[in-house]
């Protein structure tokens, strides 16, 4: 059995807070396997990888900063509307005044960070509770979107089109795949290994239990395998098609705001806030300033998300955007954040996202109907909560249990006790 | 226990590593896409092959019919069919999602309703490189040299027809004008609601003009008429506000054109909530609710565009392509989508008032006994 706790504590290079995240991805390979099996090998051809990634990565970009916002104890109901705004804006402003679209780009990301900052300002300065706010800013945005563009789809010219429909070119020599996807995923492969061995020579520095080899050795040659594989199925698609611009987008996105949750200390202030923002404040967390950022770069995400939508629709239209907030919020909490907050990662949340995609993708290309879809949807929702609520009430592993254990006495359950999240703290670290 | 696990370990990994070996298979055939110039009839394919239509969100009776028959026509035909709809808030992204899982099962005729006219480019180019045949249903699909054929009922004809019908009731009820009128349009993300409102208008704006008809809330301009999403309750809610602003004390309104069936009934309701008598409000589609509401004597007109027939004409291309032939067009001149004019077969509406319904849908069981 110790084999397995090795296992289970080291593979993804976590510890507790990285549980739920752990049965996440087998819940994700089951799935993935499942619908391979299912659709007799559809999923896991180039195709229809191509096609998950171009479809969901303007969600799980809207899912980083869900996450972000869960964490700090807030919701965003506005996303999908702020997306649609910007996305109606930037192509009113490359169809009237023919900007060039990157310049319309960057006008694009500032009308987020405007968004943002008004919502920001509200919920953080003012104290309407976030929900509030961004329920109004549902309503603005939608009808801003449909009053600018006059409630008609409006096409963006080709160059903006490559953000969300573009794809790594054909250069080099022929290979039969696609060579930039061929160096990406080659290159992704020795970050991998890099990294692994800087963490080992940081842990047998700081005289931390080094991971067992063969552990390590699983970890680093099951990541490989998969990037391997994706690789050359992302390199070997329809000529034309490879890894998607939005997709390398989406890659970087998600290494970098990974990096600033977890090792920056302006980061772990969002944890604190989210966990217990009264303690937070008096160990000197700016609370105002962090709700402000948290809501801001909401909004920089959502107009980003809407661009990339637009740009893979080649049009921006009046129902863009709508019941994304709903998909974000659900790929965050699927992934194992708090409903009150304080607790989740990133990469959890993108997990929690790209189960909801490939459950999507792996229905539609069954031809389960859309009503069907949602459906099952939501009562996957509904489970993966349910089970995290309920394995805490029972005094299993839990995310939440384990971590609020030491501060309620040596019991493993309360059961008189209302369940969840009613016991908060900082978890910084 | 350790060994079981070592064990398994193992083997996970070997297959894993199975896995990316047979990943190095590559889709890619030549350096030339694929089927990428097959967009017209060569040669045919297999008479078992899949046959993928995308539908809009049930909004209304007919694409829920359309998508009945699309399944039992293609099946008929000895066709695999993929029917799918949209689901009602997140029309857009769903059919470009299964419009690509369509391409992906290698569909080789897609039919597509579109939910937005301007939005589905880029799904249509991926399943005409992967040598689909795109034929657009009902609603043509703009911004794509990649639409190869539209089958659709004349819809400008449509429009002509219902200001016509919209006419004639006004007469029969006064014999002279002037007429007030209120004018309702479709949403303006489908292609077809513009279609129809010029088509209305082309008979209209000359009596406007000559002050023989007076437009009471002087709303005329395609942003002003339009209806979010083909929405009954934005149609609703739309006269509601009219009947407060414009149609207070003893102002009486003559007639309202009314695209559809669905927003009629809405508008009507409307109308008798705020107890004023109902108006000539013209339809279109045949629903059943309607065709009650015109034998009643509520609404006063519909189009009927038998959904049959056009599902029929789709299906018919489905099967000359099959075959390697060219599927029969009669209109290659008026259908522009912004990058080339789309051939299209165009079927004949037909106007149905309480006068000649009995006649119009004798072919028509379900409707048929409605109007006994």
């Amino acid at each position: 059995m110790s084999r397995f706790k090795d296992l289970q504590k080291n593979l993804f290079g976590g510890t507790t807070s990285n549980a739920r995240q752990f049965g996440m991805i087998f819940a994700l390979v089951a799935i993935v396997l499942f619908f391979q099996v299912w659709t007799e090998g559809l999923t896991l051809s180039s195709g229809n990888l191509i096609a998950v990634v171009s479809q969901y990565s303007y969600i799980l970009i809207l899912a980083i900063g869900m996450l972000m916002v869960i964490v700090a104890g807030h919701i965003d109901l506005s996303v999908g509307s702020v997306a649609a705004f910007t996305g109606i804006v930037v192509a009113k402003l490359m169809q009237d005044h023919s900007i060039h679209w990157f310049l319309a780009l960057l006008i694009g990301l500032g009308v987020g960070a405007l968004v943002g900052a008004w919502q920001g300002f509200w919920v953080a300065y003012v104290g309407v509770p976030a929900f509030i706010v961004t329920l109004a800013g549902m309503l603005l945005f939608r009808g801003a979107n449909q009053w600018v563009g006059k409630s008609q789809s409006i096409a963006v010219p080709e160059g903006f089109q490559t953000i969300g429909g573009g794809f790594l070119d054909d250069i080099g020599p022929n290979t039969n795949f696609n060579n930039p996807t061929l160096l990406l995923g080659f290159a992704v492969c020795v970050a991998v290994i890099v990294r692994e061995w800087q963490l080992r020579r940081t842990r047998t520095r700081m005289h931390a239990d080094p991971t067992p080899l063969w552990v390590a050795a699983i970890r680093v040659g099951v990541l490989i395998a998969v990037i391997l594989f994706a690789t050359f199925r992302f390199a070997g698609g329809r000529v034309g098609t490879s890894f998607p611009i939005s997709g390398i987008i989406l890659g970087v996105l998600v290494v970098a705001y990974s990096f600033y949750t977890r090792n920056t200390a302006a980061g772990r202030h969002i944890y604190a806030v989210g966990g217990n923002s009264r303690a937070a404040e008096l160990s000197g967390v700016k609370l105002q300033r962090v709700n402000f950022m948290v809501m801001m770069n909401m909004g920089v995400l959502a107009a980003l998300a809407g661009m990339i939508f637009v740009a893979r629709s080649r049009a921006s239209g009046p129902q863009d955007g709508i019941g994304w907030e709903l998909d974000a919020i659900a790929a965050v909490f699927i992934g194992g954040a708090a409903v009150s907050g304080g607790l989740g990662t990133v990469s959890g949340s993108i997990v929690g996202g790209l189960v909801m995609a490939i459950l999507n993708n792996g229905l539609i290309l069954k031809g389960i109907g859309a009503d069907s879809i949602q459906m099952i949807k939501g009562i996957v929702l509904l489970l993966a909560v349910a089970l995290d609520v309920y394995n805490k009430r029972q005094g299993r592993f839990s995310v939440i249990g384990s971590i609020t254990k030491g501060f309620r006495g040596s019991g493993p359950s309360t059961p008189s006790e209302p369940p969840a999240q009613k016991v908060q703290t900082p978890v910084v670290g | 226990m350790r060994k079981y696990f070592a064990k398994s370990v193992a083997v996970s990994a070997a297959a894993l590593l199975a896995l990316t070996v047979s990943a190095c298979g590559s889709e890619r055939e030549g350096t030339t896409p694929s089927g990428g110039s097959s967009g017209g009839a060569t040669g045919g394919f297999a008479a078992d092959s899949l046959i993928g239509v995308a539908l809009p969100a049930k909004t209304s009776e007919n694409w829920v019919l359309a998508g009945d028959l699309f399944t039992k026509g293609l099946a008929d035909a000895g066709f695999k069919a993929d029917v799918q709809y949209a689901g009602a808030s997140t029309t857009v992204a769903d059919q470009q999602n299964q419009i690509t899982a369509m391409t992906t099962k290698q569909a080789k005729v897609i039919i597509i309703g579109a939910t937005d006219a301007a939005q589905l480019s880029a799904q249509v180019d991926a399943a005409h490189a992967a040598g689909a045949v795109v034929i657009a249903y009902d609603r043509l699909i703009k911004g794509t040299a990649n639409v190869d054929y539209y089958v659709a009922f004349d819809n400008f004809k449509v429009g002509e027809l219902q200001a016509q019908a919209l006419l004639e009731g006004m007469k029969a009820k006064k014999p002279a004008g002037p007429y007030t009128i209120e004018l309702f349009s479709g949403s303006s993300d489908d292609n077809n609601s513009g279609v129809f409102f010029d088509g209305a208008m082309s008979v209209l704006q000359p009596l406007i003009d000559s002050k023989e008809i007076v437009v009471g809330s002087g709303q005329t301009a395609v942003n002003q008429t339009a209806t979010d999403g083909w929405k009954a309750e934005n149609a609703q809610r739309r006269m509601d506000a009219l009947l407060t602003s414009t149609y207070t004390g003893d102002k009486t309104l003559d007639g309202v054109l009314s695209p559809n069936d669905t927003l009629a009934r809405a508008i009507i309701t409307s109308i008798k909530g705020a107890g004023k008598p109902i108006p000539v409000v013209t339809g279109q589609d045949s629903e059943v609710e309607s065709v009650k509401s015109i034998m009643a004597g509520e609404q006063y007109s519909t189009i009927n565009k038998d959904t049959r027939n056009l599902v029929k004409a789709s299906i018919d291309m489905a099967k000359a392509l099959q075959q390697g032939q060219t599927p029969q067009v009669n209109d290659t001149k008026s259908y522009n989508n912004g990058v080339k004019v789309v051939p299209s077969y165009l079927l004949p509406p037909v106007i149905v008032t309480k006068a000649n319904a009995a006649e119009a849908y004798a072919n028509d069981p379900t409707l048929s006994a409605l109007t006994k």
